[in-house]
């Protein structure tokens, strides 16, 4: 049973490590000195809401990293692995806004990077205090893939076998939404910005490596109670701009949190023209 | 503490070790051992149904005796009515107290009255419906001076609880279990091999074969109102799977641990979805309780040496019952009934003791039709789980609706990020394997079966579903 497990573990590792282009942590990972004027990261938030594409129309390299469902714990690992693969960025938008009141994780993000536990040591040493399982993880052969089997099991190593492409790399990241939402509603009562540890391990890795950082909030739909919430951030983190309001009508929404491609469209170049004249 | 879980992967090679080890000594000692083993896993579950479960053993134990020692036939019916009374009560209380008070209260509230029936809500004891017909077989058995009574209550409390038959079966007899008990155990090195083999393959149609059909028929099922005809068809099959996986698997596990124990539990499966007609796939579907409703109640009732008219009305009862035996809810009992209605042609021409050989299929137009026939069985099996599996007759009916009206058989993309067809591969290798080896217990014995073991190790690790946890569909039952 060891030895089937060894071997299957060393199999399944082996096709992470192949590939390139069907999530994106797999892609920084497995790709080494890339060349960007503009990364963004996020939850869905930033996932949904920058069209990378209108970059490129302004001759900017882009691509968004966002992802759905991951806090700011797995951004500040997706821009370390990315200044260990030896990336150049000039600027890093990131949004910051809900994900400021959280430090938990993502089971579903966490698992993407779980094949690299073994072979990439930011990864191990990122993961070493966080994870309670982490030796049993670490050194049981092909526990990691069963434990996570719905995110990188056999039908994930099967599809990246097979080199089929994925959604999230398509459109250079940016996760178009289509449809418009109906009756749009979300409550941050009672919610306070509070100090976010793993938003100041960016600013302190972007500070390192000299990459320009811009910190937005992303839009929400109109019937939202206590919008001062994302006024309030500033009080926490001057740096912050807050672009809540570049986008109002619901009619952009398809939900109150996300907004959909032509809210995008409109958010997207409200920020080039904000940041990048 | 279900049998796919780490907990029982630490008990059972401690219990193991300790019965061959330490308690074999005698059949006594290794008895007892297996008695507290039995009492331990079966309060894992909830503790407090462990005393209904003795007084379950108690009670049918002292009818027996009681029965034995009468003279008078009265006294010994009176005993007899006793056991099944309680015991039947148990399980109408627990099971189907509250399935009877709200029919009930919609049954007058059509004729124009109004009822709040009082519902008990309680927790189903888990293996209730399993334990309490191991017991009733026991009273009948003596009361009809089939056998005689066990006056040995260590020897008497195994054969109602041994734990790999406590939760879901088989269903034992006495004249089957109870010899083997009476008995010291010795380590016998060829059948704890067939026992591992039993095990790792019922793992492997537990968490390969049903936990990944599951996925895939619960999200059919859950959302059948937005799926295409193939989707709909895909989803029978797989619940097919599904159940079919699950129990089968269950029961391997169960039979296969029992043999590392030194003991021999009845057959409970015999590839039923290689049956040719619906007479044969009940001789090969959950043998243990079929054969226990031919015994204590077909029989009874007259069974077939009555008319026609009798023969149908007890195939009927004895469906219907088995039915309601499986839950109480009227999906339930529609299943039932339908396979009473599957049997009836078969019954009305006499052909239903047609297919009792063996399946031989050669290049020739014979084979040809015992593969349709085999087809036909099991889509009239398929057509049949739809009523077992939906929430409601309702549901079932409007899922057979659209499966046959909407006449689409496009790919269909699932929420849960899975196609419509996606199994099917796994599925056509599974039946290939079982086909291959139906005349085995399992596939893994025999020629190269260390690699064979490798290969199912391998398929557990890869293909095995362990995120998305799923409980053994029997436990409900």
């Amino acid at each position: 049973m060891i030895a089937v497990a060894v071997l299957a573990d060393f199999f399944y590792t082996f096709v992470f490590s192949k590939s390139t282009n069907r999530f994106k942590v797999e892609h920084i990972i497995n790709t080494k000195s890339e060349k960007y004027d503009v990364v963004i990261l996020g939850s869905s938030r930033a996932n949904n809401h920058f069209n990378a594409q209108l970059f490129k129309a302004r001759n900017l390299k882009a691509f968004n990293f966002g992802m759905s469902g991951s806090s700011l714990q797995e951004s500040a690992l997706m821009l370390q692995l990315m200044i260990e693969n030896n990336f150049e960025i000039k600027n890093i938008i990131i949004e910051i806004d809900l994900n400021i009141n959280s430090e938990k994780f993502s089971e579903g993000t966490r698992a993407r990077f779980i094949p690299f536990l073994t072979s990439s040591k930011v990864v191990s040493n990122y993961y070493k205090p966080r994870l309670l399982e982490f030796n049993l993880l670490n050194q049981t052969p092909f526990y990691r893939y069963i434990k996570y089997d719905s995110q990188i099991g056999i039908r994930e190593v099967f599809f990246i076998a097979i080199n089929k492409p994925a959604s999230s790399m398509q459109n250079l990241g940016f996760y178009p939404l289509n449809n418009v939402g109906k009756n749009l509603q979300y409550d941050l009562t009672g919610k306070y910005p509070k100090r976010n540890i793993n938003y100041e391990f960016i600013k302190l890795l972007c500070f390192k490596n000299n990459i320009n950082l811009i910190a937005v909030t992303t839009p929400i739909c109109q019937n939202t109670k206590n919008k001062k919430y994302f006024d309030e951030i500033k009080y926490v983190y001057p740096e912050i701009h807050n672009c809540e309001n570049f986008v109002k009508s619901d009619k952009y929404f398809s939900s109150c949190g996300h907004m959909n491609a032509d809210g995008a469209k409109v958010f997207t170049n409200k920020i080039i023209d904000n940041f990048f004249k | 503490m279900f049998f796919n879980s780490l907990t029982f992967a630490l008990f059972l090679p401690i219990i193991f070790l300790l019965y061959w080890f330490v308690f074999n000594k005698s059949k006594t000692t290794q008895n007892i051992l297996l008695i507290l083993a039995s009492y331990y896993f079966y309060s894992c579950w909830d503790w407090r149904f462990l005393f209904l479960l003795i007084f379950s053993t108690l009670l049918d134990f002292v009818c027996a005796i009681l029965m034995e020692k009468s003279n008078s036939s009265k006294k010994r019916k009176l005993c007899l009515w006793i056991a099944i009374i309680i015991n039947l009560g148990f399980l109408g209380v627990f099971k189907y107290y509250d399935f009877f008070a709200t029919s009930f209260s919609t049954l007058i509230k059509g004729f124009g009255f109004q009822a709040n029936p009082a519902l008990l809500s309680l927790i189903l004891p888990v293996g209730i419906s399993f334990y309490t017909f191991h017991g009733l077989s026991y009273v009948i058995d003596i009361y009809y001076k089939r056998i005689q009574p066990e006056r040995n209550f260590v020897d008497y409390s195994l054969f109602v609880s041994y734990f790999p038959l406590l939760v879901a079966g088989p269903i034992e007899r006495a004249t089957h279990l109870l010899p083997q008990v009476k008995i010291r155990r010795n380590f016998d090195l060829e059948k704890a091999k067939a026992g591992i083999y039993q095990i790792i393959w019922g793992m492997v149609k537990k968490i390969v074969i049903a936990d990944s059909c599951a996925s895939y028929a619960n999200e059919i099922f859950d959302n059948y109102q937005s799926m295409n005809s193939l989707s709909l068809f895909l989803g029978a099959i797989y619940f097919a799977f599904q159940i079919y996986g699950d129990f089968s698997g269950y029961s391997d596990i169960a039979l296969g641990t029992s043999k590392l124990f030194g003991i021999d539990l009845l057959k409970n499966f015999n590839y039923p979805y290689f049956s040719r007609d619906i007479a044969e796939f009940w001789r090969r579907w959950h043998i243990s309780l079929s054969s226990w409703f031919r015994d204590y109640l077909y029989i009874p009732l007259g069974g077939s040496k009555g008319g026609m008219l009798m023969k149908v009305r007890n195939t009927f009862i004895i469906f219907l019952v088995s039915g309601f035996w499986h839950g109480a809810n009227w999906t339930f009992i529609v299943w039932g009934g339908l396979n009473a209605i599957y049997f009836l042609p078969l019954l009305l021409k006499n052909q239903n003791r047609n297919n009792m050989g063996e399946i031989v299929l050669n290049f020739d137009f014979k084979s040809c039709k015992i593969v349709l026939q085999i087809i036909f069985t099991f889509f009239l099996t398929c057509f049949a789980w739809v009523f077992f599996r939906s929430k409601s007759i309702y549901n079932a009916i409007d899922y057979i609706y659209i499966m046959f009206t909407n006449l689409n058989f496009k790919s269909q993309y699932f929420k849960n990020e899975r196609y419509n067809f996606e199994l099917l591969l796994l599925l056509f290798l599974f039946i290939w394997v079982e086909w291959r080896n139906r005349k085995k217990v399992e596939p893994i014995s025999g020629k190269f079966s260390w690699i064979k073991i490798a290969l199912a190790i391998l398929v557990l690790l890869t293909l095995g579903v362990y995120s998305d946890y799923k409980e053994f569909i029997y436990f409900q039952f």
